[in-house]
């Protein structure tokens, strides 16, 4: 069928220009793209998508279409999607290409521009929107799984967008391109001792962002799992030996040497009583009892007067 | 999904019709892939929520490309194939292709080619792009229970009614109405035609609220009741259409609807003189038709349709022919729905018709594709955790799901 090839393959490439690369991930690279019609600024990700006998894998399409659907509710705090197309296919292989609204930059690049820190009130909004994309995410039952400040877009007028959800995440091992350390710095304890996890592990990841917008450092930076745990727990103390998920856990509870812990408020003074009671609501070792995206819509932190900050 | 309708004009110029079909060949080229979808997807045991997807990736597909280019049975098992995935209820190509093969005719299987699998398979990335990759598809039927667990009366009738609107809506897959109208509001228009033609009129709901005329007011906005009677006689003059294929056989008794012009406009003008007359979909345009068509009412009945089988002569209406005893109908507070795609009810064993099953000729029109589901085991799915686990509920929870920053 001649028609089929003119129809179904590389539109990306008929489409949309690329002009450099912006980002290369674990699981793909961002391209900044023009589309030549309109001539909008869009950000290309080319996803490799592994082809099964029967085309394409269902779980990847559930995805696709979850996220067009998602797409459907104009979240103010997500990234939208414009387009999806394939590319070309190889081998086993069939390129696709996500069409995503270009935004300025990511909340990684955003921290490091502001050399003289943000200012409390900034923190609060940037916080506020990023609880509630996740709370949106979670409500439709997705976890993000790798919320960290270079997934966070912060558009030029200081909005901030979820990126990088959904889509290729199930490959999860095969499909990592090997030369891309994925950082183990906002990882949950319940992820990094490899217990099933849930949206909560989402949450820690926000613990660790908003802490970081106080200090501009990162919180937690451990280059293995057992460094990052440590790194934890040096912090936060170890948690009561009954919250230790004795029977599942690959790493005991004693394996731990750890006497005495640093506080939150010692690492980020700035921090008042409201931010932090959230933050240590996050930073809950036990996922059941951390703190869920609705419930942190409510705290104190995002219902306080602007002027108290 | 937004961008998914077309009014009438719309639907009047596809690429197919500017590519030379004429219009009535490309409705019956739509029937017959549907018909065609529908009788795969239940040969392979497919829900009806699957099949349905399929049917409605099909005519989105017709609306971008022609069937001149694109022949129609080979689109339709591609459009099976995907939803059976994207419904996480998959087939393997080759297995619906063996189907296609038994179920077509030598001619019309030729246009799969010496390669039908690659065929189709390299159809799926075609028919993606064209449906912008929206693979997530409502249907009538979710609403349909929806609804009648809202209604009361005698209990009886109302089961007969909702099967009666169940197949409705089954049929109404071989029509472009999944085109023009959101599935809340097909669901409405027929079961106002099941209880019109069951005879089994609506005067109480739970939820009944003073500002409501009619029980829909509750489900949907600003219908009207031209844009309702449009709706039941697109869905009806599917059993007035001649089948070509069984033109030699006698039409049954009554095969065309009655052509008296008494005006549709009594029951019509008490809505449409109401403040709005907009409505929820694109369509605004569509009584245009109604008009010149009768009232629907009991004597309406929708002739016997061309199946080689006689209805059993205890069924009340020649085209219902259940044979299992209805499912129950639990009264109660309106449920929210699990999404379809996860917990389709069950089916009700096997089909009634079984000699058109094991070999429905494509031409045929079988009065119905499943049975109602009984109402019970539509239970919502797990809170599952992870991604992919489920289907977006955003707008079940009740509170607003978010707000501007
Ligand atoms: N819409 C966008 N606009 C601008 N920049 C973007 C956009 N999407 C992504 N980027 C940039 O590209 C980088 C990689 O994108 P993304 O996180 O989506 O890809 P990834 O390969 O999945 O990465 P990861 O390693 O996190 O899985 C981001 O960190 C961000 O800097
Ligand atoms: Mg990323």
């Amino acid at each position: 069928m001649a028609q089929s090839s003119s129809n179904g393959q590389d539109k990306s490439s008929n489409t949309y220009e690329a002009l450099n690369k912006i980002g290369r991930g674990a699981y793909g690279t961002v391209y900044k793209a023009r589309d030549k019609q309109t001539g909008q600024e869009v950000a290309l990700k080319k996803v490799c998508i592994p082809l099964s006998e029967d085309g394409i894998p269902m779980n990847t399409l559930r995805e696709i279409a979850l996220l067009k659907q998602l797409n459907a509710y104009d979240h103010p705090n997500i990234v939208k999607l414009l387009d999806i197309c394939h590319g070309q296919q190889i081998g086993k292989d069939l390129m696709m290409f996500l069409v995503f609204e270009h935004v300025e930059q990511d909340l990684a690049m955003y921290i490091e521009k502001h050399t003289k820190g943000f200012k409390t009130t900034e923190i609060r909004n940037l916080s506020k929107q990023i609880v509630h994309g996740v709370d949106f995410l979670h409500s439709n039952r997705i976890v993000h799984r790798d919320l960290k400040p270079q997934n966070l877009l912060v558009t030029s007028d200081g909005h901030i967008k979820l990126a990088d959800f959904g889509l290729a995440k199930t490959y999860d091992f095969e499909m990592k391109l090997t030369s891309v350390v994925v950082t183990l710095w906002y990882r949950s304890p319940e992820i990094l001792l490899g217990l099933p996890y849930s949206t909560a592990v989402d949450i820690w990841s926000i613990g660790c962002i908003i802490v970081e917008l106080f200090t501009r450092k990162p919180l937690f930076c451990g280059k293995s799992e057992n460094e990052q745990l440590n790194e934890i727990l040096r912090v936060l103390g170890k948690p009561p030996k009954d919250e230790w998920p004795a029977k599942n856990a690959p790493i005991k509870w004693s394996s731990f040497d750890i006497n005495e812990k640093v506080d939150i408020k010692s690492i980020a003074p700035s921090m008042c009583e409201n931010v932090l009671s959230l933050v240590m609501n996050m930073l809950t070792f036990d996922p059941n009892k951390r703190i869920t995206a609705l419930e942190a819509l409510n705290h104190e932190y995002f219902l306080e007067e602007p002027i108290n900050t | 999904m937004p961008g998914w309708y077309f009014d009438k004009q719309e639907l009047k110029h596809t690429p197919s019709g500017a590519a030379g079909l004429d219009y009535k060949t490309e409705m019956r080229y739509r029937k017959e892939g549907a018909r065609f979808i529908i009788d795969t997807g239940m040969k392979m045991d497919l829900g009806y929520n699957t099949t349905a997807t399929g049917v409605v990736y099909y005519h989105r597909f017709y609306m971008f490309h022609s069937f001149q280019q694109f022949p129609r049975f080979v689109t339709a098992c591609c459009c099976l194939f995907l939803a059976g995935k994207v419904e996480e209820t998959p087939k393997k190509c080759k297995d619906i292709i063996k189907i296609a093969k038994a179920l077509l005719a030598d001619n019309k299987f030729a246009t799969f080619g010496s390669d039908p699998k690659e065929e189709v398979m390299t159809l799926e990335r075609v028919l993606l792009q064209t449906i912008k990759f929206d693979l997530q598809v409502e249907h009538p039927y979710l609403y349909l229970l929806r609804y009648a667990k809202c209604l009361k009366g005698d209990k009886a009738k109302l089961q007969k009614m909702v099967q009666m609107a169940w197949t409705f809506v089954n049929d109404s897959l071989c029509t472009t109405l999944s085109l023009q109208w959101q599935p809340e509001i097909i669901a409405v228009a027929l079961m106002y035609l099941a209880g019109k033609l069951s005879k089994f009129e609506v005067v109480d709901w739970v939820g009944r609220n003073p500002a409501h005329l009619r029980w829909w007011d509750m489900f949907v906005e600003d219908v009207t009741m031209d844009l309702l009677e449009d709706i039941c006689h697109q869905v009806l003059d599917l059993y007035s259409q001649p089948e070509v294929k069984s033109s030699s056989e006698s039409p049954p008794p009554g095969a065309s609807r009655p052509a008296a012009a008494s005006p549709s406009n009594q029951s019509t003008s008490r809505q449409s003189n109401g403040a709005t007359t907009s409505t929820t979909a694109s369509s605004a345009s569509t009584a245009s038709s109604t008009s010149e068509k009768t009232q629907i009412s009991p004597e309406t009945v929708p002739p016997p349709v061309n199946t080689r089988i006689p209805p059993p002569s205890d069924v009340p209406y020649p085209y219902q022919t259940f044979t299992h005893a209805p499912p129950p109908i639990s009264y109660g507070t309106p449920v929210s729905f699990a999404p379809p795609v996860n917990t389709p009810p069950p089916l009700l064993g096997p089909s009634p018709i079984p000699s058109l099953l094991s070999a429905p000729p494509p031409n045929a029109f079988p009065p119905f594709v499943n049975q109602p589901p009984p109402f019970t085991p539509v239970v919502p799915p797990p809170n599952a955790s992870f991604f992919g686990n489920g289907l977006p509920q955003g707008h079940t929870r009740h509170r607003p799901p978010f707000f501007p920053p």
